[in-house]
């Protein structure tokens, strides 16, 4: 993916979550990544990926529960 | 205590309006074009005028450069446009030049990022330098060609009339007042440089179309003692700020713009409030290490605009700079695609104005400056939805690649401010007709036959080069070479010996087609001293341009490339110019 790719789809999701509305976003959010879970088809990398996108302790989660 | 504003280091010189002689209110010289607005744009679409001979007037509303500093970066492909109108130097002596930049989340730097940049470069990648000094570099260019560009100050456009046959010359116009006096000034062409709230615009009914975002950043020039590097520095939500945006730029005389994101519940007015500024720039310079006295000297605030003109020619009326189209200041596009804008019009209007170009050429300047900017709406619109998130989402993913880039770099690119590039003109009309002057589709030169090198439309890359001088080398660089008239470059073969290349030579200097041949050869055993005969010692442009013996690349007066040839001919080049000026590729030229 080249930069000017990845920054069509970053936009793209953008666009898209703000459409879907801030108080869908988490449940979107949820749905993408179990799709691309399961078009990785990798348990492994998943099972990293889950624990890289952890935010540290010192961060506030962005979105109110 | 009230903080003690200081002003710019910078003292302009004013200047009175002058009414030429009225005849019944109006002045009876018809002038070939009228400017409206002295800005940067203006006055350097007056000087590439002047360059092709052709006179012109520039009204001003103003009594001087502007006084704040406004615009401040200037990229390489400006500096290219300035230096081959041989007005750069200045700019050169007193801009701050850089590279690249860091960008920071909370307290950990996560991106850095540089510009194009490496040894073949003459000019660099970007300068810094503030608009009353850059008007003032062009305004001293001007005055040194008074004989061609008629400057009058203090004078306000109030309205434009355009005559029914200004599709074909027939010009417009122009009601101006000038301190108690209104007066009227006919112009064959009138080109609206009057900036983003534009009285032409206005005054025809046109309307800039887009998009408006509403993130607000206070912008604040201070003046403080410091030898930091000159980068562009941001700071995302940085302890100093939190939930705030700030970015740091080092201007030439000790001059520092700071500019910083407004909270969406702040109040814009009561935000650009000196008391309310001053604790901000403090907590920024304290977070930077910054501990010298400082004061203000000016503070405004900006929302950005993606906004453009769908055409940029209306009749005998054309539009550059911030009256054609708003781009973002994010990525600095706003003064130097203004400066290109002025670059590719200057040419053309000034070939149409000599009477050896069809008034057809004018629409290719809208042509390629629309999808222009188009470019650079969509490279700035991307900058500021990083820079000013336009929704939520926007802001959420902006926090999650600021979180992430410190560990993973795969999502650092999203943080690159996307600073302005030379844009390629790839689907310009002129490209088609240049290379197919016949209007046979299988004529040998109707197909691009090149690998590599910059193809019809694009700006050529810049290459060191050397050139023979009094039996010794001299250094020089490839836009050196490069003068405000159609070139061709010719690869290995050294045009004055060649008696097909002399005719047309010869016949195109008859018709008055500013027009020369470099000759570009690989060793020094083939040069003579000679200003147009450069030797390619590295063999990096033979390369970078895929040339070989007997390759030719015509370039346009703007640096573009024209057309090229693995093989070029006289005949070629010659029918690529007179189609491109007469604008006709439909029917076979002798």
């Amino acid at each position: 993916m080249t930069d000017s790719d990845l920054d069509r789809v970053y936009t793209a999701l953008c666009q898209t979550l703000t459409t879907e509305g801030e108080a869908q976003a988490p449940l979107y959010l949820a749905r993408l990544a179990l799709l691309f879970i399961t078009e990785l088809d990798d348990a492994q990398r998943a099972l990293s990926l889950i624990e890289a996108a952890r935010l540290p302790a010192s961060v506030a989660p962005p979105i109110a529960a | 205590m009230p903080p003690s504003f200081k002003p710019y280091p910078f003292t302009p010189r004013h200047y009175e309006g002058v009414v030429p002689p009225l005849v019944d209110g109006r002045d009876p010289v018809r002038r070939p074009v009228a400017i409206v607005g002295g800005g940067p744009v203006g006055m350097t679409l007056a000087l590439a005028l002047a360059r092709q001979g052709v006179r012109s007037v520039l009204i001003e509303a103003d009594d001087s450069v502007c006084t704040g500093s406004r615009a401040i970066c200037i990229s390489r492909r400006s500096l290219e446009i300035l230096k081959r109108l041989g007005a750069v130097q200045g700019f050169l002596d007193k801009g701050l030049p850089w590279t690249g930049g860091r960008s920071f989340y909370r307290d950990t730097e996560v991106f850095r990022f540089s510009m194009h940049q490496d040894d073949e470069q003459s000019l660099p990648p970007m300068i810094n330098i503030a608009q009353y000094q850059i008007e003032q570099f062009l305004l001293d260019e001007l005055e040194r060609h008074a004989e061609l560009i008629e400057i009058r100050w203090q004078t306000r456009v109030t309205g434009i009339e355009q005559s029914a046959a200004s599709n074909a010359g027939g010009g417009a116009t122009l009601d101006l007042q000038t301190g108690d006096t209104a007066w009227h000034m006919e112009a064959d062409w009138v080109v609206a440089c009057d900036g983003g709230r534009s009285t032409i615009r206005e005054a025809l009914g046109l309307k800039l179309t887009g998009t408006t975002y509403e993130g607000r950043y206070v912008i604040v020039d201070i003046e403080l003692d410091s030898d930091r590097a000159t980068e562009r520095l941001a700071y995302f939500d940085p302890p100093s700020n939190p939930g705030s945006t700030v970015l740091v730029h080092r201007q030439p005389d000790n001059v520092w713009r700071i500019d910083y994101q407004l909270r969406d519940d702040e109040d814009p007015q009561t935000a650009v409030e000196p008391e309310n500024v001053m604790p901000r720039v403090q907590s920024v310079l304290d977070s930077i290490g910054e501990t010298g006295a400082w004061s203000p000297i000016w503070i405004t605030v900006y929302k950005a605009n993606a906004l453009t003109l769908e055409r940029y020619r209306h009749g005998a009326v054309l539009f550059a700079g911030d009256a054609a189209h708003l781009v973002p200041i994010f990525g600095v596009r706003g003064a130097n695609s203004g400066i290109d804008d002025a670059d590719n019009l200057g040419w053309k209007l000034g070939c149409v104005v000599n009477d050896i170009a069809s008034p057809d050429l004018l629409d290719t300047y809208s042509d390629e400056r629309v999808f222009a900017a188009r470019e650079n709406l969509s490279y700035g619109m991307k900058s500021t939805e990083f820079m000013a998130p336009p929704t939520f989402a926007f802001e959420l993913m902006r926090s999650a690649v600021l979180g992430l880039a410190e560990h993973h770099p795969g999502v650092r690119p999203l943080i690159n401010p996307r600073q302005t590039h030379p844009i390629a003109y790839a689907d310009s009309p002129l490209n088609r007709v240049a290379a197919k002057p016949t209007g046979s589709s299988t004529a040998p030169d109707a197909v691009d036959p090149f690998t590599r090198g910059p193809a019809p439309g694009s700006v050529l890359p810049e290459c060191r080069l050397e050139r023979l001088c009094d039996g010794s080398e001299e250094a020089i660089h490839l836009t050196d070479l490069i003068a405000p008239c159609f070139t061709a470059l010719r690869f290995g073969v050294d045009a004055s010996q060649d008696t097909a290349w002399q005719r047309m030579w010869d016949d195109l200097a008859s018709r008055a087609i500013p027009f020369r041949v470099v000759t570009v050869v690989a060793t020094r055993t083939e040069a003579r001293a000679d200003s147009a005969i450069a030797i390619d010692h590295t063999g990096r442009l033979h390369e970078a341009l895929g040339a070989t013996r007997g390759t030719v690349y015509l370039i346009r007066p703007d640096g573009h490339v024209l057309a090229r040839w693995r093989k070029g001919s006289a005949a070629a080049v010659q029918r690529a110019l007179t189609a491109t000026l007469t604008m006709q590729h439909t029917e076979t030229l002798s």
